[in-house]
């Protein structure tokens, strides 16, 4: 039976169910408090403008999570496609204009994600495997193409992407906003295209968006395709902040990136997650890591903390549900 | 009889329970005598599935007192329910498809007993138990394979695998045809024998009165009435159950039915042979029904037509023009509507908005050239809908998991009324949905037909079919058998056709 939101108001612990529902952003404003409290260096430009250049590459390539998650999917190739788009990006830096390097960087990168999207959509692969599979050729491949040495970039182009990576507006790294403005995009598309309605109709019941005349293959190889474009501009970001193109980019990011969109509260069994709260998921996690630093904590036991946090999350959200 | 102290075997008497600030139940007594049939009846949320879930130990009661066998139980769990003789058979399947039939029915022993099983006698045991309920499944089959009749059989099985006291069926008939019918209500008669108790709950009311000794009526969560089925009849019992006179079930048909066919279906056949030679036509303004036994390529006949499902041959002729209809973005785009018996699997988006279901199949029409949404002219669109409907919900940004099942089954239809369709095929229009929506959603059929769609009816419900249709097309054997007229409507008509024999009249129709 469903309450009415009358109901709910007048019903006793209302603050508490408020705060389950919106969980992710209240772990975020926690974890914001705490770092404030506890580092005299968390507040300062330097290192939340680090903070922000840090999270979002793997950013970039969450939001292209989300939406292949939204669908009942998952993509494991993205990490991957984030070192080999990287080295490609730095090859054709030092061959071709940079305007055509961006853009033929992006358009391999839908490339490389058509590939896990036919395989998944019109062979009925398990986008399990498919990415799997994938994930191990575009790592080789960026293997290959670099010869196993990271590629720097080495003309004008490649200097103006370096700077622009480095800088900011107003104090927000200019990458930062490439990130923000992917992030609004997802969210304008979710909310208010039929693509998005799509997609998440999809996911809560693929058999019923069949038969109500989806053309269901179609959506599912374009998330794949736009999760390997998001890849495409993860890599830029990551190869200009840097100045070089590395096959070692990228490392276990697709599972940073499935972290943050799961700590979002989205379900990989499809149809629940959004923009904003994946933005929040990256940013919990990025913020975990940067106050472990500040605290002078090692690595390792960085990890256990992060898992924590993870199941920490994912448990609150049970409670939403209940 | 055993334990004869106490008349009744159970004795639920004012019971309470509440889910949050919701009060599901309140106050509400339910007796059942040793050897019963006893029917429980009340529309979707009247709370029926709530007190035998109490009974049984999924829910935990606030307040009352529930007496077995004139002793207090209080069970916390399903386990407590099962060892005191509660089985209970739930409207939605809970089998585990990858085990065998025999593994299912004894699966609650699977944990409980010796380290090894003897799977040759559970087997066995299992397949004497399946045997004696009359129905031919064999034991060792994976329940996958099984068909959605079988399965129902299974959990039936599973529920008397034990040494059960009190049964508790809820819907065990929805997916039944008629002979199937029979045939479990042979089994309750022989377990009422026996002794057992049984606790009935079902929609339809013509079976209430063929097998109930006695019945309890719920009304919101309050027990309305409770007496011996002889000393009532169906208006009665409709009257407690909705608080009102139910004048009609059946609308007046009064649309005016076309000359010129709407739509055609020529010569289809399917791959695997499950629907053979199918030719039919249906005009506009006509509600045309398909009836038959389960398993008899109804279901797969309309998939076949929409898409769903591959054809291997076949004509479509919509309008007078011949149509490709290979996927339901075919079907779609040629305006024919499909609303599907297995509504929560293929039919709505539970875990959505009652605005997105309702819109998934109009958003073209609501959005600009790059995909844009025109939010306002959506819910213009849905608050119309859900208002044409009566579609009962706070508000249109309800999730549909949280409606009754007749108000889904009125968002399923939604999605098709909010798009011009010419044909809409509606599979089970009513399963598992109470009185008050059944009168509704066919009142909706008969005012869809009224605007000149072509509206084609499948249902195992025979009075509903016959109450709705026009005609009558009876498959038997993955192909139509038989046509009735509404003259020649009745139940054993549609029988004989169903079991691919000719009427009884002196005039044989076989015209197909």
């Amino acid at each position: 039976m469903a309450l009415t939101i009358k109901e709910q108001l007048s019903s006793p612990g209302n603050i508490l169910k408020f705060v389950i529902k919106h969980n992710t952003i209240f772990i975020f404003v926690l974890l914001v408090i705490f770092s404030a409290l506890i580092s005299d260096v968390f507040f300062t430009s330097v290192n939340l403008s680090n903070l922000l250049k840090q999270v979002s590459g793997i950013g970039i390539i969450s939001i292209g999570m989300l939406i292949v998650i939204l669908t009942g999917g998952i993509d494991l190739s993205v990490g991957s496609m984030v070192a080999l788009l990287a080295v490609t990006f730095a090859i054709l830096v030092n061959t071709v204009i940079l305007p055509l390097a961006i853009i033929l960087t992006i358009i391999i990168g839908f490339g490389l994600g058509s590939v896990a999207g036919y395989l998944v959509a019109y062979q009925k692969m398990a986008p399990f495997i498919a990415t799997l599979a994938l994930m191990t050729v575009a790592r080789g491949l960026g293997f290959i193409y670099s010869k196993g040495s990271p590629i720097t970039f080495k003309t004008p182009g490649g200097e103006f992407m370096s700077n622009f990576a480095n800088n900011s507006i107003l104090g927000v790294p200019n990458i930062a906003l490439v990130f923000f403005l992917i992030v609004i995009l997802a969210m304008v598309m979710l909310r208010y295209n039929v693509f998005g309605r799509l997609i998440i109709a999809m996911g809560s019941n693929e058999e019923a968006s069949r038969l109500s005349g989806i053309k269901v293959s179609k959506y599912k190889f374009l998330v794949y395709a736009i999760s390997g474009s998001l890849a495409a501009i993860a890599a830029i970001v990551v190869a200009s902040r840097t100045n070089l193109g590395s096959p070692n980019m990228g490392m276990a990011w697709e599972l940073d990136a499935i972290a943050a969109v799961v700590i979002g509260g989205a379900s990989l069994n499809g149809g629940k997650g959004t923009a904003i709260n994946t933005l929040m998921g990256v940013l919990i996690l990025g913020l975990i890591g940067n106050i472990l630093n500040l605290l002078n904590v090692p690595s390792y036991p960085q990890q256990v903390v992060k898992g924590a946090i993870i199941i920490f999350a994912v448990l609150l959200q049970r409670f939403e549900r209940k | 009889m055993k334990n004869s102290e106490s008349e009744y075997r159970v004795e639920m008497t004012g019971i309470s329970k509440s889910f949050g600030v919701v009060s599901v139940l309140e106050n509400v007594n339910l007796k059942v005598k040793h050897g019963e049939i006893h029917a429980l009846l009340g529309e979707n949320g009247a709370g029926k599935s709530t007190l035998v879930k109490i009974l049984s130990g999924v829910h935990q009661k606030d307040g009352g007192q529930v007496l077995l066998n004139g002793k207090e139980i209080t069970p916390k769990n399903t386990h407590d329910g099962q060892v005191l003789g509660i089985s209970v058979v739930y409207q939605e399947l809970s089998l585990v498809n990858d085990l065998s039939v025999a593994e299912n029915i004894y699966l609650h022993k699977l944990g409980a007993s010796k380290f090894w099983m003897n799977w040759k006698k559970i087997t066995k045991d299992a397949q004497e138990l399946i045997d004696s309920l009359g129905f031919e499944i064999d034991a060792s089959s994976r329940v996958r394979d099984l068909s959605i009749v079988q399965k129902q059989v299974v959990e039936i099985a599973k529920a008397l695998s034990e040494d059960t006291k009190v049964l508790v069926l809820d819907e065990p008939t929805t997916v039944f045809d008629p002979t199937d019918t029979q045939k479990l209500f042979d089994n309750l008669f022989k377990l009422k024998e026996k002794g057992i108790s049984i606790i009935y709950i079902s929609h339809h009311l013509e079976e209430i009165f063929k097998i109930a000794d006695s019945v309890t009526v719920l009304r919101d969560g309050v027990d309305t009435g409770s007496m011996a089925v002889s000393d009532t009849d169906t208006d009665g019992v409709i009257r407690l159950m909705i608080g009102r006179e139910l004048k009609d079930l059946y609308p007046v048909r009064d649309a005016e039915i076309g000359e010129e066919p709407i739509f055609e279906v020529k010569n289809l056949n399917g791959r695997r042979n499950l629907v053979h030679d199918v030719s039919f036509d249906v005009k506009p303004g006509e509600v045309l029904g398909i009836a038959g036994l389960g398993g008899s390529g109804r279901t797969e006949t309309a998939k076949l037509i929409f898409g769903a499902d591959k054809k291997k041959s076949g004509t479509l002729i919509l309008n007078g023009k011949e149509i490709k209809c290979n996927s339901p973005v075919d079907a779609v785009g040629h305006e024919i509507g499909f609303v599907s018996e297995d509504r929560k699997e293929e039919g709505v988006f539970l875990p959505l908005s009652i605005r997105k279901n309702i819109s998934v199949t109009s958003l073209k029409s609501i959005s600009n050239k790059l995909g844009f949404l025109n939010v306002d002219k959506e819910f213009e669109n849905v608050l119309g809908l859900i208002d044409k409907l009566n579609i009962k919900a706070p508000s249109s940004e309800v999730n549909v998991k949280n409606l009754s099942g007749g108000n889904q089954q009125k968002v399923a239809l939604a999605k098709w009324l909010s798009i011009d369709s010419k044909v809409i095929f509606i599979d089970e229009p009513t399963r598992g949905v109470d009185v008050g929506a059944k009168v509704e959603i066919y009142n909706l059929i008969n005012e869809v037909a009224k605007k000149g769609v072509g509206v084609v009816v499948i249902s195992s419900d025979m009075p509903e079919i016959m109450g709705i249709a026009d005609r009558i097309l009876v498959m038997h054997e993955g192909t139509f058998y038989g046509e009735l007229a509404k003259s020649e409507f009745s139940e054993e008509n549609i029988l004989r056709y169903s079991i691919g024999k000719p009427l009884k009249q002196t005039v044989l129709k076989k015209n197909i």
